[in-house]
Order: C-alpha cells, then sequence, then structure tokens
C-alpha cells in the first residue's frame, strides 16, 4: 500500500476532463487508489472553479514595504537589546548601591541632612557639623552614587528621545 | 497581526534545492520578483486558505501572513517550485495553527461550517462548501494539494508535515470519505 500507483495522476485528469481511454479505464476499475481518485476527482475540480473571492488581493507592494519596515524594526528591537539589558542592570546596582549606603549609614546621614536645615545654614554651622558627622567613605559613596544616579537618569531621558 | 507570528523562525529553508540549485550562487529575492512569484500564487494560496478555514476574512489574514513569513525568511531566488511549496507549507501551518488556538481558546468544534458559509448566496457553492467543511482540515488540505494544486505525494507531504509514505493512506481514506459523502448526499457523478 505504500507504492503510488503511476497511473494516478492520468486517471485524475481523465476523470476531471471526462476524457477517458480504454486502458486508463481498465485499470482505474481495478485499482482501488485510483478508483478512489476518480470517484472525487470531478467534483473536486467543479468545487475549486467556484470564485469565492470576491476581493481584490493585497498589494504585493504594500505587503513586501510592511513586511521590511517591520523587519527593520524587529532588527533595532533585536539590537538594543544588550543595551536595554545593561540598563536595567545599571538600575538595579543604584538601587542596590542607595540601599546598602542609606542602611549602612542611616543614623549618620540623618544627623548630617539635619545639619542642613534653614537655620544652622544661616548661622554658618551646617558645613562644620555636616563634615563632622560623615566620614569621607561615605561622602565620596554619596557623591559617586549620585552622580550615577544622575547620568543613568540622563540616559534614559535621552534614550527616550 | 502580532510581530511574533509575522517573524516567527522559518518553518525550513528555503534552500531545500537540488545540489545544482545550491552551487549557484544565492541572488536574494527583490521586490520586483516577489511581486511577479505573488502575482502567480497568492490566488491559489487564498483558495486554498479559503477552502480550509470556510472564512474570508481570515483567509486574507492568514495570506498576508503567509506572505510575510514568506518575505521574512530572507528567500533566495530559487526554484519557483520550492518558494511555492514553502508557501503552501506556511499557510498549512497557519491554517492548523489557528484550528489549534481556536478549539482550546473558545472549545470551538473545528468542523463546523462557519456562520459565513450559511450566509452564502450562491446555493451551489454553499453546498459544495457545506460537505468539504464536513471533512477534517487535513482531510481538506490533502484533497486540494492533490486535485487542485496537483501537487505529488512528496510535495504534499512536505506542506502537511507527515511521512511521505503516509500520503498515500491518508488521501485514499480522504478520498473514501468525500466519496460517501457525496454519495450520500446525492452529489456524486
Amino acid at each position: 500500500m505504500n507504492d503510488t500507483c503511476p497511473f494516478e495522476p492520468n486517471v485524475v485528469d481523465a476523470a476531471a476532463s471526462g476524457q477517458w481511454s480504454e486502458s486508463l479505464r481498465v485499470h482505474a476499475a481495478s485499482c482501488p487508489d485510483c478508483a478512489a481518485a476518480a470517484e472525487v476527482a470531478p467534483w473536486m475540480v467543479s468545487f475549486s472553479k467556484q470564485d469565492d473571492r470576491e476581493h481584490i488581493l493585497p498589494d504585493p507592494s504594500v505587503l513586501w514595504l510592511k513586511a521590511k519596515l517591520l523587519g527593520s524594526s524587529a532588527a533595532v528591537e533585536r539590537a538594543s537589546l544588550p543595551m536595554t539589558r545593561v540598563q536595567i542592570a545599571a538600575y538595579l546596582i543604584i538601587a542596590a548601591g542607595w540601599a546598602t549606603l542609606l542602611t549602612w549609614k542611616w543614623s549618620a546621614l540623618a544627623a548630617w541632612l539635619n545639619t542642613l536645615n534653614p537655620g544652622r545654614i544661616a548661622t554658618g554651622s551646617a558645613g562644620a557639623a555636616g563634615a563632622a558627622t560623615l566620614s569621607m567613605t561615605v561622602l565620596v559613596s554619596l557623591v559617586l552614587l549620585a552622580s550615577a544616579t544622575v547620568m543613568v537618569a540622563f540616559h534614559a531621558v535621552l534614550a527616550e528621545e | 497581526m502580532t510581530a511574533d507570528i509575522m517573524f516567527a523562525p522559518a518553518p525550513f529553508a528555503l534552500a531545500h534545492a537540488a545540489d545544482t540549485e545550491r552551487r549557484a550562487p544565492k541572488v536574494p529575492l527583490d521586490e520586483a520578483h516577489f511581486e511577479a512569484f505573488y502575482r502567480r500564487t497568492a490566488g491559489g494560496v487564498w483558495s486554498y486558505i479559503y477552502r480550509l478555514t470556510g472564512d474570508a476574512t481570515l483567509a486574507d489574514d492568514l495570506l498576508q501572513k503567509t506572505f510575510f513569513r514568506f518575505i521574512r525568511s530572507n528567500p533566495t531566488l530559487a526554484n519557483d517550485d520550492h518558494m511555492r511549496r514553502y508557501v503552501y507549507k506556511t499557510a498549512t501551518n497557519l491554517v492548523f495553527d489557528h484550528f489549534r488556538d481556536a478549539k482550546r481558546e473558545r472549545g470551538r468544534p473545528i468542523d463546523l461550517p462557519p456562520s459565513e458559509l450559511r450566509a452564502d448566496r450562491g446555493e451551489l457553492r454553499h453546498d459544495m462548501m457545506r460537505v468539504f467543511s464536513e471533512l477534517k482540515p487535513q482531510e481538506r488540505a490533502l484533497l486540494w494539494l492533490a486535485h487542485v494544486e496537483g501537487s505529488s505525494h512528496e510535495e504534499i507531504a512536505e506542506s502537511l508535515g507527515v511521512k511521505s509514505k503516509s500520503v498515500k493512506v491518508m488521501l485514499f481514506r480522504a478520498r473514501k470519505r468525500l466519496g460517501e459523502m457525496l454519495t450520500k448526499k446525492g452529489l456524486a457523478p
């Protein structure tokens, strides 16, 4: 049952057109595959001739353009994926940095922030008191984190634009 | 139409060409050649999708997706027959995916004639479509490819993603089933 009958295409053609040769008719009567093909071939032909398309097909140039445009945007998306990942990593690192610094040196930072109130600034004692409450390491970490935050924020804004 | 559907990886490369074609330099398909190929094949592909789904709007949508995938596969100017087979295979996959999704999402039986058929004005066309829609989607595809597109068993196997040796048995059963239905409805020749 696995070998295709070599006469099948001829039988299908003959059944579809109604033009049988005697030998083909004899063959179709004895070959179950060809008999089944001949049984449905005329119906399939008339079915295929029913025109169901009542409107025109999409314009190929529009399809081509759309596919190319969407292909470009997909390529841009693919190309920018590593950058997006780096950006997300930067956000996470900065957030973790702030969380660590605030947890680790919260009391010192709170005291330093307290020295920045307007009353103390007016008397001129804010700077000296502030410097006394923060160590140089914390101060440098604070400046670095603040700079990194501003840079990432700028990058995000510029990338959006 | 979502981008993931349109830009899903090509199911198979068009480079399934004969050795002689493999040795030939691969020239990418340009717009002019695509247009010519589209004008030769799109009508047939639309009819194929429509006969499988029974829904003209869906056929329009799936036709576009089929050709989007075709362009996206970066086809080379291969044998026209290979490109045609690729397009029919893609269309078949999209139609079967649609049936699977419809069945999963809405629990809709896939063999029911769609509402469009019932509203069809042409009575003969209506009857023929109703008979055809009573077959299983794979049987419809088999019969259409064999009788209308004149595809060989190997080509049908490639389009349907089945073994070439199975096509003969499947096609025989599909023909028998359609023959029985036509006899039952008094439509047999």
